[in-house]
């Protein structure tokens, strides 16, 4: 591990996204064991513990494809990759990450195309039973009139859509460069290579 | 554009799609972005979806099914119970039970597989988690390493047949099946399909003169059993919990998460800040609440949150198929040429047997299950197939196509623990995977193995669809 000191952007990065990924876990699993808790000793019910739950869930998954693309984790199949020869590999690579940005802009676009009318013409939606936080209701006056939100309005936790996609093609874009740089041949997780070693 | 086409699509169209899939997976494309990357092209040139719908499908494998929300926490139970003391302590008590039985120590693993498998609902993990320690045990005692692998390699699938298991959570979700019975109706095959590895072993024990270990007498034991129990008492908390009406399903496993951690950091003491290579001095209280931020924790639920990302990226994605092919009544399609052809319930089984296992041998379980179930879902009732024991069949055969290749994650998973190269583990796997052949064919063909337990604690399934 770099020092605090010296450690580049990425390197922060890395690390702000993996204590993302381990904070909406426990965040999860706390807010669904409250949710029991509550049930059980205090006769209780959270009513926006499952919604909640389940948004942390979404972005959870929506941001952190983008780090496994990054790590490049996401799981395929290799058997063809490993038998070909250097340059048919190279042209397997090249083709595999242009088709990965293809989903991933096509899908951009209709995350945006979804996600819009939810900020604008329908902004007035609001989630179910997630409470909104005092400090977010400039919002109702930037995007509801001036009508006090109730509760949680939809494009937040849907915003999760946009900017996970967004990400995601940031990411392939940086994934195609190293490939056509030649510092990587390909794009999922390996499993030869890691246990090739024999004893 | 052309107009809406719901029932026009050919059956060329459909074939089309899913060689693309097939296509794309090879080129070395993630399963993920090959199974969404072909759907949003066949909505664009044969329908006339629009991009946004598919990115409400996309969020609505979070938002509208709620039974999902169980993997995250089922995996992050079995990160917590993978740290290492709890396999270790379930496998001493396995070599004292069984041990002394020829071929005793490789026995003892199909039987610390099996209990492992009652905690975690990952059949690799399961893999990892006994593999890791009892391949190098059974070679010190003069196994081979080939023998040892098999061993593991098979009965480490038993992680998704015998409950809590992610793939039933999966099959649950794809065809609005009760979780609770479907994790019921594992229990006997997942017993049945033990014994049977073990019976296998047995006999080649016998013909190969393997070893076996001293009997360690009862005292051992009541020990092991008694430094095991903590771990076992999970299963029981889950199905008890779910058959209790307790809680929910997606609630037991949140709960078995939490059980785990407090078992890891405060009982086992295999991580955290009482373990033994964290001792640290100070202020008690402080150290008990300093477990939520531990580093150990940290990892445990980075580890779990970045499996379930890779895996609710691929379930993701192979909604939006399902999506694409319901919206074109393709099932129905498929349906109608299946009775039409004049399929019986015998012969239906082999087709589905069929498709699962060759479609096992290039896909992620969870994926392929999420796009199979709702294809071969409504013939299996039109022909009056029960769907509990239609799950368990498919589990059964994600099984199989787990231990072999192409993509068996378990291979991968064993060639890594036991230091072989991958060719290697699938030689050694094969002797196994027979067994398991044989097992399917059990299953298959004897419903009551599945529905037995199910239908007596729940009373008979009825069907909704």
């Amino acid at each position: 591990m770099a020092d605090g000191s010296n450690k580049t952007l990425g390197e922060h990065f890395n690390q702000a996204e993996e204590t993302l990924i381990a904070v909406s876990m426990g965040l999860m699993v706390l807010i669904t064991f409250a949710n029991v808790v509550a049930r059980y000793v205090f006769n209780d019910n959270l009513l926006w513990a499952l919604e909640t739950t389940v948004f942390l869930f979404a972005w959870l998954v929506l941001l952190g494809i983008s780090y496994c693309a990054k790590k490049s984790l996401h799981l395929g199949v290799d058997v063809a990759i490993n038998v070909a020869p250097a340059r048919v590999g190279k042209i397997m690579a090249c083709v595999s990450v242009g088709i990965c940005l293809a989903f991933s802009i096509l899908l951009l676009k209709g995350s945006w195309d979804y996600w819009y009318p939810f900020v604008t013409t329908r902004a007035f939606l609001e989630t179910d039973d997630v409470p909104i936080p005092e400090m977010l209701q400039f919002l109702s006056v930037w995007l509801n009139e001036g009508e006090k939100y109730e509760k949680l309005p939809r494009f937040i936790p849907y915003f999760a859509l946009p900017l996970g996609l967004a990400l995601l093609t940031f990411r392939y874009v940086q994934v195609a460069w190293r490939v056509f740089a030649g510092e990587t041949d390909r794009i999922i997780a390996s499993h030869e290579a890691d246990h090739r070693r024999e004893d | 554009m052309r107009p809406i086409t719901g029932g026009k699509i050919k059956p060329v169209e459909v074939l089309v799609l899913f060689a693309l899939v097939i296509i794309l997976l090879f080129v070395g494309v993630p399963i993920a972005i090959a199974l969404g990357l072909s759907s949003v092209l066949f909505l664009l040139v044969y329908s006339d979806g629009s991009l946004s719908s598919i990115a409400q499908t996309l969020f609505s494998a979070f938002h509208g099914h709620y039974t999902l929300l169980a993997i995250p926490f089922f995996i992050l139970a079995s990160t917590f119970m993978s740290t290492g003391g709890v396999a270790r302590r379930i496998i001493r008590f396995a070599i004292a039970t069984v041990g002394h039985v020829r071929g005793g120590l490789a026995i003892a693993s199909v039987l610390a597989c099996m209990m492992f498998a009652a905690l975690s609902g990952s059949s690799p993990a399961t893999v990892v988690a006994v593999g890791s320690i009892v391949i190098a045990g059974m070679r010190e005692v003069g196994y081979s390493r080939e023998f040892a692998a098999g061993v593991i390699c098979n009965a480490g699938t038993l992680g998704i047949l015998i409950p809590p298991s992610i793939v039933m959570v999966v099959y649950a979700a794809a065809t609005d099946v009760s979780v609770g019975r479907m994790f019921l109706a594992g229990v006997v095959p997942g017993l049945i399909a033990g014994l049977m590895l073990m019976a296998g072993i047995y006999i080649a024990a016998r013909w190969k003169n393997l070893p076996a270990q001293p009997w360690a007498g009862w005292g051992e034991i009541f020990a092991a059993g008694r430094d095991a129990i903590w771990g076992l008492l999970l299963i029981v908390i889950i199905l008890g919990g779910i058959y209790g009406g307790i809680f929910t399903p997606t609630e037991a496993a949140a709960v078995s998460s939490v059980y785990a951690f407090l078992i890891a950091n405060f009982v086992y003491r295999d991580m955290g800040p009482f373990s033994a290579e964290n001792r640290q001095t100070g202020n008690i209280l402080f150290r008990v609440v300093s477990t939520l931020w531990h580093p150990d924790t940290k990892k445990a639920l980075f580890e779990a949150g970045k499996l379930t990302i890779l895996l609710m990226f691929i379930i993701a994605n192979a909604l939006i198929l399902k999506h694409v092919l319901t919206e074109e009544r393709i099932p129905q399609m498929i349906t109608e040429i299946m009775l039409d052809v004049g399929f019986g319930p015998v012969l239906f089984l082999v087709v589905v047997n069929l498709i699962l296992l060759i479609g096992g041998q290039f896909m992620e379980p969870s994926g392929l299950l999420v796009i199979v179930a709702p294809l071969i879902f409504p013939i299996a009732i039109e022909l009056g197939i029960d769907p509990i024991h239609l799950g368990i069949i498919m589990v059964v055969n994600m099984e199989i196509g787990m231990i072999t290749p192409p993509v068996g994650l378990n291979l991968f998973v064993t060639a890594g623990v036991a230091h072989m190269s991958v060719l290697r583990v699938v030689k050694a796997a094969l002797p196994f995977v027979g067994i398991m052949f044989v097992f399917l064919i059990l299953v298959t063909y004897v419903p009551s193995i599945s529905t037995w337990l199910p239908t007596l604690l729940m009373g008979p399934e009825i069907i909704t669809n």
